[in-house]
């Protein structure tokens, strides 16, 4: 799978691509993120080949995938979505405060933290198309206030003990898989589906693309805008929720280092800032490098700080590399 | 065609500081306190007002730096450094805090301008970056989170207003003497903008790319210098807060971000760039000034600011976009005032850059 584009293009780059490029970036990044693992194998006497590790590998890249997806879905209508971080850490509270002090059934409270999430999505795209403010505002001003309703919740304090059967799906795998990450794998699929498959996904990025010529076309951009954040606000959700179920407590922090993961992940995958291209596997297989370069850092007991060093300049060697391929090809 | 004058963003931030500062006095009448409230007030603003400056300084090209908090933070390691190892006098200190923040901003300008990258992910990836730097030259070089130095005139600067300083019975007014730096700051960027032929060239570029290059404009070294402005700016902002903590810290910078886009754009500058408005700067950064210390006044938690804040965000922009539907439709839907008026920039954040 490549990067999916628009039907309406025009261009260089309008011819057939086959299905498996050897100068994708997916494959670029196919490439680097196995060459990684070897490495990472080989360097540390096979440490990062136990089952607990690679267990531990694939159930925190759960939420780094689905943020990231969070963060593609309204690139690819040309928009950003400040608020992701802050609305998984609010969704994950409002998840355990129902399960806590409400009392509500663990199922019904999962949907419940998703619907809270693609509620919050659905403001932020109504506000943007309403009031005609860019959309990196709108969601600064909401970052700000879900910050504050996050830890109006309950406070500082930590909710823990909500439903062992829960956490134990959570922390649990299926034929060796964990189940948080199969979910994210899901997700990511629907992603896939929602941009290739369906209407509704090719009119987000004919938005994307060329907003005019979406409009001559018939689509109506301001649904597609309503549309993309509403998908990112849930899939915030769906991120909180898996928050949830893989911790087994939760408080107020949930989210503040995330906003940055969620800008990374799509970013080094070649998704466009400009709209209108999104890559869920490019986006998948970034979450992964970074996941690495995580991982790397407990193996080599390695300062923490230097995650976020070589994080940055990945990001933007990814993007110039990317610049550079593009002109190249012209 | 003017826009009439009641649709002026200044005047209605004005209206509404003035409002707020009445209700929060009657309801707390320790709000006009001097020591209490009126000076320290005054002093977390002037950081707040050099920090929208820097935002400021690039959104006049339509480009966003989202690394300046962490410009500030790089710059202000410079100066604790220098004081710490080099026992450099006060202002020498500031200027190679000034020269760094300037050299960052500017590598990140040259980055945009010779990539055509958007100057989002440029500013984004570099704050990513100077994250783990920051805390790396922290802990390599002091004792791990701040050096506690204190340079001859740094506690004067930081403790001391106008009032310390009498001529006979004559004393100055309860101002921190931080606050003319800020002055000097928004005065040189207004005038920079207003009247300086390079401000007007980087004010073109960010109007019109296409059309400034056409003109003869070197659009590429524009863009590096706006940058440059703004790494320059948030290296004095982190200064100025270095000054008021006491300490320079690997934390400074780390909440510059909200503040750093709320003055400018409360103040009715454009994220689409070409336009920029000093003064509506300091108002809006007052604004927030005001609404924080008055709610921490009435003791509401940390938390509860950052809801008002951002509700105050975006309903100070909704009336302002609905302010200039009306005043569009008073003068015969003909003039369009300024370009936010055009449905279209609404669907492309970001920079063009």
């Amino acid at each position: 799978m490549t990067s999916t584009r628009p039907t309406i293009e025009s261009g260089p780059t309008d011819r057939v691509r086959p299905a498996i490029s050897l100068r994708s970036t997916e494959f670029t990044l196919a490439v680097l993120a196995v060459v990684a693992y070897i490495v990472l194998a080989l360097t540390t006497h096979g440490s990062v080949l136990h089952a607990d590790t690679l267990t531990a590998i694939f159930q925190f890249l759960a939420v780094p995938v689905v943020i990231g997806l969070a963060q593609m879905v309204v690139l690819g209508v040309g928009q950003m979505n400040l608020s992701v971080g802050v609305v998984t850490g609010f969704c994950a509270m409002v998840t355990a405060w129902l399960m806590v002090d409400v009392g509500l059934p663990a199922w019904l409270a999962l949907v419940a933290g998703m619907a809270t999430g693609a509620m919050i999505g659905l403001a932020n795209g109504l506000i943007v198309v309403l009031t005609r403010i860019n959309g990196f505002i709108v969601t600064l001003a909401t970052m700000t206030v879900i910050d504050g309703l996050r830890y109006g919740v309950h406070g500082t304090a930590t909710y823990q003990g909500y439903s062992p059967g829960l956490t134990k799906l959570g922390q649990g795998a299926i034929l060796g898989v964990p189940t948080v990450f199969l979910v994210a794998v899901l997700v990511a699929i629907a992603v896939a589906v929602f941009f290739r498959r369906m209407a509704a996904g090719r009119r987000l990025l004919a938005s994307g693309g060329n907003p005019l010529a979406a409009r001559l076309s018939g689509v109506s951009n301001d649904r597609s805008l309503v549309l993309a954040h509403l998908l990112s606000g849930l899939l915030a959700g769906v991120a909180g929720v898996i928050v949830v179920a893989l911790s087994g407590s939760v408080n107020a922090t949930i989210g503040d280092d995330l906003l940055l993961p969620s800008f990374a992940a799509p970013i080094i995958g070649g998704v466009a800032l400009a709209g209108g291209v999104v890559s869920v596997v490019g986006t998948c297989l970034a979450a992964l490098i970074v996941r690495l370069v995580d991982v790397a850092q407990a193996q080599y007991s390695i300062n923490p700080d230097w995650v976020d060093l070589i994080v940055g300049a990945v990001v933007l060697g990814a993007v110039l590399i990317t610049q550079l391929r593009g002109r190249a090809a012209k | 065609m003017r826009i009439p004058f009641w649709a002026n963003p200044r005047l209605g931030l004005l209206v509404v500081i003035v409002v707020l500062v009445a209700v929060f006095t009657a309801l707390r009448p320790a709000f006009l306190d001097v020591g209490l409230t009126i000076v320290p007030m005054q002093s977390d603003l002037t950081v707040f007002v050099v920090v929208g400056l820097a935002q400021l300084a690039v959104l006049s090209l339509g480009h966003m730096n989202l690394a300046v908090g962490r410009m500030a933070a790089v710059s202000a390691f410079a100066s604790g450094w220098a004081y710490d190892k080099l026992d450099v006098p006060l202002p020498v200190g500031l200027l190679i805090g000034l020269a760094v923040g300037a050299l960052v901003g500017a590598a990140a300008g040259w980055t945009i301008a010779a990539t055509g990258v958007n100057s989002f992910v440029v500013t984004l990836a570099l704050d990513f970056a100077l994250i783990g730097l920051v805390s790396l030259l922290y802990s390599t070089f002091s004792d791990g989170v701040a050096f506690h130095v204190a340079p001859a005139g740094l506690d004067i600067l930081r403790g001391d207003t106008f009032a310390d300083y009498c001529m006979g019975d004559l004393c100055g007014p309860p101002i921190p003497l931080v606050v003319p730096i800020a002055l000097v700051a928004a005065l040189a960027v207004g005038v920079f903008f207003r009247n300086s032929r390079l401000g007007r060239e980087i004010l073109m570029t960010g109007s019109n790319l296409q059309a400034a290059r056409l003109s003869g404009i070197p659009t590429r070294r524009r863009v590096i210098q706006a940058h440059m402005l703004s790494g320059l700016l948030a290296a004095l902002a982190g200064f100025l807060l270095a000054v008021n903590n006491g300490a320079f810290s690997a934390d400074i910078g780390g909440s510059f971000l909200l503040p750093s886009f709320l003055g400018p754009v409360l103040g009715g500058t454009l994220l689409a760039g070409g336009a920029v408005s000093v003064l509506g700067t300091v108002f809006g950064a007052a604004l927030t000034e005001v609404i924080q210390t008055g709610l921490n006044l009435l003791q509401f938690e940390v938390e509860k600011f950052k809801i008002y804040i951002g509700i105050v965000l975006l309903v100070a922009l909704s009336l302002d976009r609905l302010r200039h539907v009306l005043a569009e439709r008073r003068s015969g839907g003909t003039a369009a005032p300024r370009p936010a008026a055009d449905p279209v920039p609404a669907e492309h954040s970001g920079g063009a850059a």
